[in-house]
């Protein structure tokens, strides 16, 4: 199942930000790798696909600065 | 207090001295002083009462909020009930407090114009009235200190550290003066914990914070105020000219506006580093963006991100716009309907940065401009990154770079003559007098006219010159990614010495022995 998210996450957020290489990076908040057009089209994407809700307190550098970051985000709000 | 005057040298070397004199712990009281003394000597005590005012309501908001975050942590996550109810409470105070500010904001700044749109309205239908407009004094940075405020209650209904409970340490994050007339919008955590931090002198800091301040009297003083004469001889009798010597005069308009801003930024930034300060930076070479959603990263960038954080985060995840999402991927489907709200928000953030230049439809127009821009960017992304596969374009080549930064500056000119003339049509006229072959009367650069506006051919010389420099440190510093001061300060003491001297003379012989014409206020000080 966590292969799973994490192969459907890759997918939306490789669909939204196609020059990024998400598998290996961790700081893509911090390096200005994803910006906020972007954050808000994946959070949104990800609300319609993981049926989470995400609220605009989530949206901190730390949950978005790697693919781990977000999965545990989702996880988080799955709770 | 003009930061170009010797008072202003005067007052903040006193301010310096008291800083460090005082004890450790109570070294903040000299910035409080200093600012309350800066502000009255600037704003007048007449408009005093609303920075008092705004300091007041969001200190006791933010007490106010921790303590229902503080309520809300103790209450165990399954009464949700209760929960919802403290987050109802939270959001309301945040709603009131937003509500008061922004509406002193409109009165102060707005509601002339909106009168001004009524009673034309009227009179097209052959109505006369004569509205009671209350003449008030707009006073002295007001919307970087609203917008500073807000941005302190939001973070503290986000639970993002904890309330300041001294007033009159507050009042000096919202006060401190050298970042009250034209910012930048600093947030709590960066700078009111440094605030009040106790002081040490440190020599490093001290150097730093002249270097930076002489670097910004350069911009403001040799660069931006010789351009400005032009500018303002040309605005007075845009009729008188041709296109060539509109184009040239915009262009003008451009470089005194960057070196005006971001000079002022630099003597804020090197003032509060003479205590041990460091504020944020406002400015990333906007020169060098490729498109213009990065250049409004570049510019004003405590605006844009003030901006991101606390309207566009939360108007584009809000219950509206999530449902306009929902409706337009069943609806309309594709990547336009994954990406419309988005796009939307976006929008809507550049004519709210637009309008917050100013209450006219110039402005209005220019945040229309750049949000049509960009939005669309945004939704022909895919045909753009098609036509370039087509046509072999490689991004990352030099040679695309270089138009893309081309293209992106001109997109930025064209913008200005919309900000810079006294009317909308003017600017329009404007636009097409530069591109109409017939009215460009190229022979006005070379036959005088420029020369008349006020300004000498040295001084033209002086503005190209350093125009010139300008852009190689700004390329030195975009390529090498370290700033040119940090280069010369790892250099030997000597050498130092010799370029603040040489700063030193350039101001003096270019910036204040330069003629008859005074130095200009800023020009962002009216925002």
């Amino acid at each position: 199942m966590k292969n799973e998210n994490r192969e459907k996450l890759i997918e939306i957020l490789t669909d939204i930000c196609p020059d990024v290489d998400f598998e290996n990076e961790d700081a893509l908040i911090d390096d200005g790798l994803i910006e906020s057009l972007d954050i808000v089209a994946i959070v949104t994407e990800i609300m319609a696909e993981f049926d989470v809700e995400i609220n605009v307190d989530d949206l901190l550098p730390e949950n978005f600065n790697s693919v781990d970051a977000i999965l545990e985000l989702i996880d988080s709000k799955k709770d | 207090m003009n930061f170009i005057s010797v008072s202003f040298i005067v007052f903040l070397a006193v301010t310096v001295g008291a800083y460090y004199l005082l004890p450790k712990k109570y070294a903040w009281c000299a910035l409080l002083a200093a600012s309350c003394v800066f502000y009255l000597w600037g704003g007048g005590y007449k408009t005093v009462l609303y920075l008092v005012f705004t300091a007041a309501l969001t200190f006791f908001a933010g007490i106010l909020l921790e303590r229902l975050n503080d309520k809300k942590s103790e209450i165990p996550k399954s009464e949700k009930a209760l929960h919802d109810g403290i987050t109802k409470r939270k959001k309301a105070v945040v709603a009131v407090v937003c509500a008061v500010l922004f509406a002193m904001l409109y009165v102060l700044k707005y509601l002339d114009f909106t009168v001004n749109i009524f009673v034309s309205l009227i009179s097209a239908f052959g109505k006369t009235v004569e509205p009671s407009v209350p003449n008030l004094l707009v006073p002295l940075g007001v919307s970087f200190y609203i917008f500073q405020s807000v941005g302190y209650v939001v973070d503290c209904y986000r639970g993002k550290y904890k309330a300041q409970h001294n007033f009159l340490k507050y009042a000096l994050f919202v006060s401190f003066f050298p970042q009250i007339i034209q910012g930048p919008i600093s947030r709590y955590d960066q700078l009111g914990t440094q605030l009040t931090s106790p002081a040490q002198l440190n020599t490093d800091n001290l150097r730093d914070g002249i270097q930076r301040m002489m670097w910004g009297y350069f911009k403001k003083m040799v660069i931006a105020d010789r351009a400005a004469v032009a500018v303002t001889a040309f605005f007075r009798h845009y009729d008188d000219y041709g296109g060539a010597v509109t184009a040239f005069s915009v262009l003008m308009y451009c470089i005194n506006l960057y070196c005006d801003f971001s000079g002022g930024i630099d003597i804020t930034i090197g003032a509060a580093k003479l205590f041990g300060i460091t504020m944020e930076e406002n400015f990333k070479r906007p020169i060098f963006a490729q498109s213009l959603s990065e250049y409004w990263r570049r510019w004003h960038i405590t605006l844009g991100g003030w901006m991101r954080d606390y309207v566009f985060y939360p108007l584009s995840l809000s219950k509206p716009f999530g449902k306009l999402g929902k409706w337009s991927r069943s609806k309309i489907g594709g990547k336009f309907g994954k990406i419309l709200p988005t796009t939307l928000a976006t929008f809507i953030i550049y004519l709210i940065i637009g309008i917050w230049h100013g209450a006219n439809f110039r402005y209005i127009a220019y945040g229309f401009y750049n949000g049509l821009i960009i939005t669309s960017s945004v939704l022909l992304a895919g045909v753009y990154s098609g036509a370039k596969k087509k046509l072999h374009i490689n991004s990352d080549s030099r040679g695309w770079k270089i138009f893309s930064m081309l293209r992106t500056a001109l997109v930025v000119y064209v913008g200005r003559y919309t900000t810079r003339s006294p009317r909308l049509i003017v600017a329009f006229q404007l636009i097409i007098k530069t591109l109409n072959p017939l009215s460009l009367h190229i022979h006005e650069l070379w036959d005088g006219t420029v020369i008349g506006m006020g300004l000498s051919l040295s001084d033209y010389i002086v503005i190209g010159v350093s125009t010139l420099f300008l852009l190689a440190v700004e390329f030195y510093e975009e390529k090498r990614g370290e700033t040119v001061l940090s280069v010369v300060n790892k250099k030997h003491g000597a050498v130092q010495f010799a370029v603040l001297l040489a700063s030193l003379l350039v101001i003096l012989f270019f910036g204040i022995m330069r003629g008859s014409y005074i130095s200009s206020e800023f020009i962002y000080k009216q925002y």
